[in-house]
């Protein structure tokens, strides 16, 4: 179906008129008008005439009435396969509704025009004014309104896509199915929510979760309960084997041979004893003849010692006797030396303390001379700088007399040139009174004759003039009184002026000025002269004529020798007095050494005396000591005897003996046997009875039959999570099975119309794309760089765009199902910014190519560069 | 000189059933302990005064000092019946502490017998035990029944273990020669430790356990009247039921196109049956899907009628076709979800456990549409 041409009349904004659009062509028509055209009349008309049926009088049937009342009226001219036809309705009053055919005939009329109608929207237009008329000031992809049409038109304009999309794709429904899907997916995602998460873990607090928390609760006290029963078996062994242990070790007739081992090794031991007994008193015999034997060998042997040792002191003491000797006759003669070296030494000293004498007088005298002369020149510089000084004190004297500076005089110099301009100015305002008499009258003032040179008058005052009276002459200087204080203040500050400067006039301070500069001057010269003179100050330079007169005035006598040649015969009798020195040193080194060893040797001969002496004292009386030493050695034979005799008997002995460690050794092993016994005894039966402590505590926990029903429980709720968890599974393996055939039935759903709208999509946003939902049937999400955008957050311009764009895939749809539907443009793309609505401008000349676009617009020359055919639309009265 | 007496085993008092939910846990534990009583009297209703136990009476080496304690009472109640209490494996001489509380708190017509040594149970009746020494004695312990009783005396020998090799499918070869009661001439060899009843030999029986506690015997449970008119008579051994619970596990083959409820009901025990019957029906064979579901609806429907109830289907496939996946969807995303699980399922490149869990999820889905309809 192609528009051709649409009329109005009476209808709202063309009351009691008549306007018609003709001449629409097959691509883009554009109709270019100011605003109040009634361009969204025409749209609102055409809307009526398909949507609203003629007996209507509803909402939107009166919004197109007139203010002026009246029968709203529409008629539309359309190109059907079939031919031309007009359309035809009024409403309100005489309401009617007409077809005809190009010829005029009339095709259908009232209902049945209305039917004709139906089915041409039924056909051709379904839900043109939502799919593909775009009403002014809808942004979206489908009007938003809450209103009963508004509603009404977005669910005609879905059912429209739904079955535009059905056409070209198949059933949604069948295709995605539908509420069953919905339902069936629903189950299992609430069947999934109520076992696990998101993530497929056992959710908290859900069956699933419970058979696993009750599962670990349940091994957990298993193996606490497991711990016990292996307590509980390990005691029971351990009984079996103490009962066991107890009966071998309560056995009596081990017992008793246990005892009757231990007696005989107790005797044997007995015997053993005795024996050794026997052996210990012949090995005391023994030690007694060895030790007679060696204590007579002791006393021979420690005699015949002393007699070599009293032959030995005697020796000694006669070689000490003979070495002291020797060590006093070399001690003497060392002293000689001794004395000698000590003379010569002394000798020397004297004659070097005698050079150095002399030459300390002679050196004392040149510096004697040098001092005086010096004390001179010194005198001279003294007196210079001590005239300096007492001129360079007069100047300041006579300075500190002059107060005036340079400044000062400024000031008074200043002051006084004020003074003189004041005083001047004063002068010259003075009335001057000058009488020239000419008869013996006189003209008196103040008792006395008119000066004769005339008078100045500063104030009123009065003349006795004799004969005539009294005149007063005032000079009328009252207003300017001021300058007067002026003068006297300038007086005053003059003479403040040369107060300061200490002088009675400006001449004066002047000259004393000039007397100032001249004193400073003088006393700077004076003062360098002095400073070069006494760099130090005088004192400094008094302190130092003092001591050089008292160094020229301290010496003796020249002595008259020659320095160089004394310090020459010093420098020889140093080193002859150095030699004598070291002479005497070795000298006296020896004599020492020897007294020592003189010292030594009495100190050896006094030792070897006492020795001597010491061992006469030990060894008594040489005779009896030789008497003794024969006795005793007579003695020895028989004491050799008895020790052979001893030892025999011990020999004898120590064969025969038994072995007493070994009888020892078995009856501590058999003690310990019995004693083990006996304490094994108590032991193991203080274990049995820890045992059966235990067990019986442990038996009363029926722990075998606790720990099997355990075990069964968590069996059983294991496997239950077993069950839980493969339903999971098994629900998971379902729902992504039924997800993936959603979306893949989705995307063969909907990709007629991507298919449709991704190329003019690229024409604004390249490589963009967008998703469809499979509610609404339009596109809900756009992606640009592989972020998705949802549409409604978009600026209203691209979504204004992407909604026409939309419109114009679903127009080509519909282009491409065979029913080629005419799309309108009421004032769309008000949003578009200048780049954009020239690329919707190609994109809306693409799909003209095969697609009538009628574009209603008041933005003339936006819009001049879409192209396209220019309607005019003829408005005359009705 | 006849001797009757009832022969029994593998009492397993105190068993806890932990597997088992809390309610039938306790009903389970209760029958254990009644059967003392169920056993007094059939020994009464076979004119014995003796009850026999050969071994297992405990189900733990240390059962709790209730279980004890309770076993005990019950048993001194019934004064006229004389209890013989052996050792079995179980609850074997090991065991010490149960022995020597049993010893300290016997009941004046309890017989315990932990020496391997001839007992005379009456004039000229002669018991010649095997008490087990410990779990696994690893030895022939009934060789102690060899032991000389006096000239023509009955020998009835009472033991605990392994003819065959129980615990294994295959039945190895045991400890006890089976013909023990030939080579030590006894005249009875009551035998305790398997669970179901058996004949060994004509005068070797295992008794089976009076309160059944397992699926794996088909036996009904009881004890064995036992009658003895002489030495070297035969002896008449008759069975007498002592059980509360019936533990099933019947089997089902099943086929697509089969009536699944009609199959499940002749399998099931009478309505009266139900709430003491433990039941695990193990499913075999294949169903649709459509028939499974039913199947299984139809087990969650009788699964409250039991005590306990449970279901293996671990070995019942799901047969899948075009049709079947109809009643998923005919197309669209639902079929192509059903489409592509049933590839894994037959998906030979996939583990077992995924195929499985692929048709876990087809049968998931199946459900699923059914039960939100069209």
């Amino acid at each position: 179906m192609k528009i051709r041409a649409i009329e109005l009349t009476n209808l709202r904004r063309f009351a009691g008129q008549r306007a018609r659009i003709e001449g629409i062509g097959d691509g883009i028509s554009v109709l270019s008008q100011p605003n109040e055209f009634g361009k969204s009349t025409f749209f609102d008309g055409l809307h009526a005439l398909f949507f609203q049926p003629h007996r209507s009088a509803k909402a939107p049937v009166k919004a197109l009435q007139p203010h002026a009342g009246g029968a709203p009226e529409a008629a539309v001219e359309i190109d059907l396969p079939e031919g031309r036809f007009r359309l035809e309705k009024r409403w309100l009053s005489r309401a009617t509704a007409r077809v005809l055919d190009a010829s005029g005939r009339l095709i259908a009329q009232e209902d049945e025009a209305e039917a004709w109608i139906d089915r041409l929207i039924g056909q051709d237009l379904a839900g043109p004014s939502g799919l593909l008329w775009v009403r002014q000031g809808v942004l979206g992809m489908e009007p938003e309104g809450a209103s009963a049409a508004e509603k009404s038109e977005r669910e005609r304009a879905l059912h429209a896509r739904r079955d535009l999309l059905s056409s070209v794709a198949g059933e949604i429904e069948m295709m995605t199915g539908g509420r069953r899907m919905d339902q069936v997916l629903a189950r299992v995602n609430d069947a999934l929510a109520k076992l696990a998460t998101t993530t497929l873990r056992p959710r908290a607090g859900g069956e699933w979760a419970r058979a696993v928390d009750e599962a670990a609760t349940l091994a957990e006290q298993r193996a606490g309960l497991e711990v016990k029963a292996a307590r509980l078996g390990t005691d029971l062994r351990q009984r079996t084997a103490i009962t066991r242990d107890l009966a071998q070790c309560a056995d009596p007739t081990a017992r008793a041979r246990e005892v009757e081992a231990l007696t005989a090794a107790e005797q044997t031991l007995t015997s053993a004893e005795r024996h050794a007994e026997q052996m210990a008193k012949a090995e005391g015999e023994l030690r007694l003849a060895r030790l007679s034997a060696g204590q007579g060998a002791e006393a021979i042997s420690r005699l015949q010692q002393l007699q070599a040792r009293l032959a030995r002191a005697g020796i000694e003491r006669d070689k000490a006797q003979q070495a002291l000797t020797e060590s006093e006759a070399v001690a003497q003669a060392a002293a000689g030396q001794e004395a000698e070296a000590v003379t010569r030494h002394e000798t020397a000293r004297e004659e070097l303390q005698t050079l150095a004498n002399r030459l300390d007088r002679a050196q004392r005298a040149q510096l004697a001379l040098a001092a005086r002369d010096r004390a001179a020149s010194l005198a001279v510089e003294y007196e210079r700088a001590e005239r300096q000084r007492a001129a360079a004190e007069a100047h300041r004297a006579d300075r500190s007399l002059l107060k005036v500076t340079r400044a000062l005089l400024d000031l008074a110099e200043k002051a006084q040139a004020a003074r003189d301009r004041l005083a001047l100015q004063d002068e010259a305002r003075l009335v001057s009174v000058r009488l020239n008499y000419q008869g013996e009258a006189r003209v008196m003032i103040d008792g006395r004759p008119l000066p004769a040179d005339g008078l100045r008058l500063r104030g009123a005052t009065g003349l006795d003039l004799p004969g005539i009276g009294r005149m007063t002459i005032d000079p009328g200087l009252s207003a300017e009184s001021d300058l007067a204080a002026q003068l006297v203040r300038a007086d005053e500050a003059l003479a403040r002026a040369l107060a300061a400067c200490a002088a009675p006039s400006i001449a004066h301070a002047r000259k004393a000025l000039a007397e100032t500069e001249r004193l400073d001057a003088a006393i700077r010269q004076a003062d360098d002269m002095l400073k070069e003179l006494a760099p130090d100050g005088m004192a400094a330079l008094q302190t130092c004529l003092a001591e050089a007169r008292a160094a020229a005035n301290g010496v003796e006598a020249d002595p008259g020798e020659d320095a160089v040649q004394l310090q020459e015969a010093l420098r020889v009798a140093r080193d002859t007095e150095a030699t004598a020195l070291t002479l005497r040193r070795e000298a006296e080194t020896r004599h020492a050494t020897l007294r020592e060893t003189r010292a030594a040797r009495e100190a050896a001969l006094q030792s070897a005396e006492q020795a001597l002496a010491a061992v006469q004292a030990e060894a008594g009386d040489a005779v009896d000591l030789a008497a003794r030493l024969q006795n005793l050695t007579a003695a020895q034979p028989a004491l050799a005897q008895a020790e052979a005799e001893a030892t025999e008997t011990l020999a004898r002995l120590t064969a025969d003996a038994p072995d007493l460690a070994t009888a020892q050794a078995a009856v501590s092993r058999l003690r310990s046997v019995v004693e083990g016994r006996r304490r094994d005894l108590a032991r193991l039966q203080s274990d049995l009875a820890g045992v059966n402590g235990s067990i019986g505590a442990l038996a009363d926990e029926g722990i075998e039959e606790a720990l099997d029903e355990l075990r069964g429980r968590e069996a059983t709720a294991a496997a239950r999570a077993a069950r839980y968890e493969r339903e999971v599974k098994s629900l998971a393996r379902l729902r992504s099975a039924l997800d993936e055939a959603r979306r893949a039935a989705r995307e063969a759903y909907f990709s007629p119309v991507l298919r449709e709208i991704d190329p003019l999509l690229s024409i604004l946003h390249p490589g963009a794309a967008l998703r469809i939902d499979d509610t609404s049937l339009l596109p809900t999400i756009l992606t640009r760089a592989g972020q998705d955008e949802a549409l409604d957050i978009l600026s209203g311009g691209t979504r204004e765009q992407l909604a026409i764009l939309t419109r114009l895939a679903f127009a080509r749809l519909f282009a491409r199902s065979g029913r080629r539907v005419p799309m309108i443009l009421d004032d769309a793309l008000v949003h578009s910014d200048d780049d954009r609505i020239e690329a919707m401008f190609t994109a809306l000349h693409r799909v003209a190519q095969d697609q009538q676009i009628i574009v209603l617009t008041c933005r003339q020359r936006a819009f001049a560069p879409l192209g396209g055919e220019r309607l005019v639309a003829r408005v005359e009265g009705a | 000189m006849s001797y009757s007496f009832l022969h029994s085993s593998d009492l397993h008092l105190g068993r806890a059933y932990g597997g088992f939910p809390e309610d039938i846990r306790g009903r389970l534990r209760e029958a254990r302990h009644t059967v003392i009583t169920r056993l007094a009297a059939a020994a009464r209703g076979a004119g014995a005064a003796d009850v026999l136990l050969a071994g297992d009476t405990f189900d733990a080496e240390t059962p709790s000092p209730e279980t004890l304690r309770h076993a005990l009472r019950a048993m001194a109640a019934e004064a006229d019946i004389r209890w013989v209490l052996m050792p079995g494996n179980h609850d074997s001489l090991a065991a010490s502490e149960l022995w020597r509380r049993i010893k300290a708190d016997s009941p004046s017509n309890l017989l315990v017998l932990t020496e391997a040594s001839p007992v005379a149970l009456a004039p000229g009746v002669w018991l010649l035990p095997a008490p087990c020494t410990q779990r696994r004695p690893g030895r022939d312990l009934t060789d102690a029944m060899s032991a000389a009783t006096p000239e023509g005396a009955i020998r009835i020998g009472l033991g605990h273990g392994a003819i065959m090799d129980f615990t294994s499918d295959e039945g190895s070869a045991g400890i006890i020669p089976p013909d023990r009661a030939q080579l030590s001439g006894l005249d009875y060899l009551g035998l305790g430790d398997w669970h179901g009843r058996m004949q060994i030999g004509p005068a070797t029986w295992y008794s089976g356990t009076p309160e059944a506690d397992g699926f794996k015997h088909d036996t009904a449970p009881g004890a064995l009247a036992v009658r003895i008119a002489a030495s070297g008579a035969p002896a008449q051994a008759g069975m007498v039921p002592t059980g509360q619970f019936q533990w099933l596990r019947p089997a089902l083959d099943l086929l697509p196109g089969e009536d699944t409820a009609a199959r499940l009901s002749d399998i099931l025990p009478p309505d009266a049956r139900r709430r003491d019957t433990l039941l695990r029906v193990e499913a075999a064979g294949r169903l649709t899907l459509a028939e499974r579901a039913g199947f299984e609806a139809q087990l969650a429907a009788i699964a409250p009628d039991f005590g306990w109830f449970d279901s293996d289907l671990s070995r019942l496939t799901t047969e899948v076709k075009a049709d079947d996946l109809d009643l998923i969807d005919r197309g669209g995303a639902l079929r192509r979800a059903a489409d592509a699980l049933l590839s894994e399922t037959a998906d030979q490149a996939l583990a077992q456990a995924d195929r499985d869990l692929a048709e876990l999820a087809l049968s998931r889905l199946y459900a699923l549409v059914q039960e939100v309809g069209v």
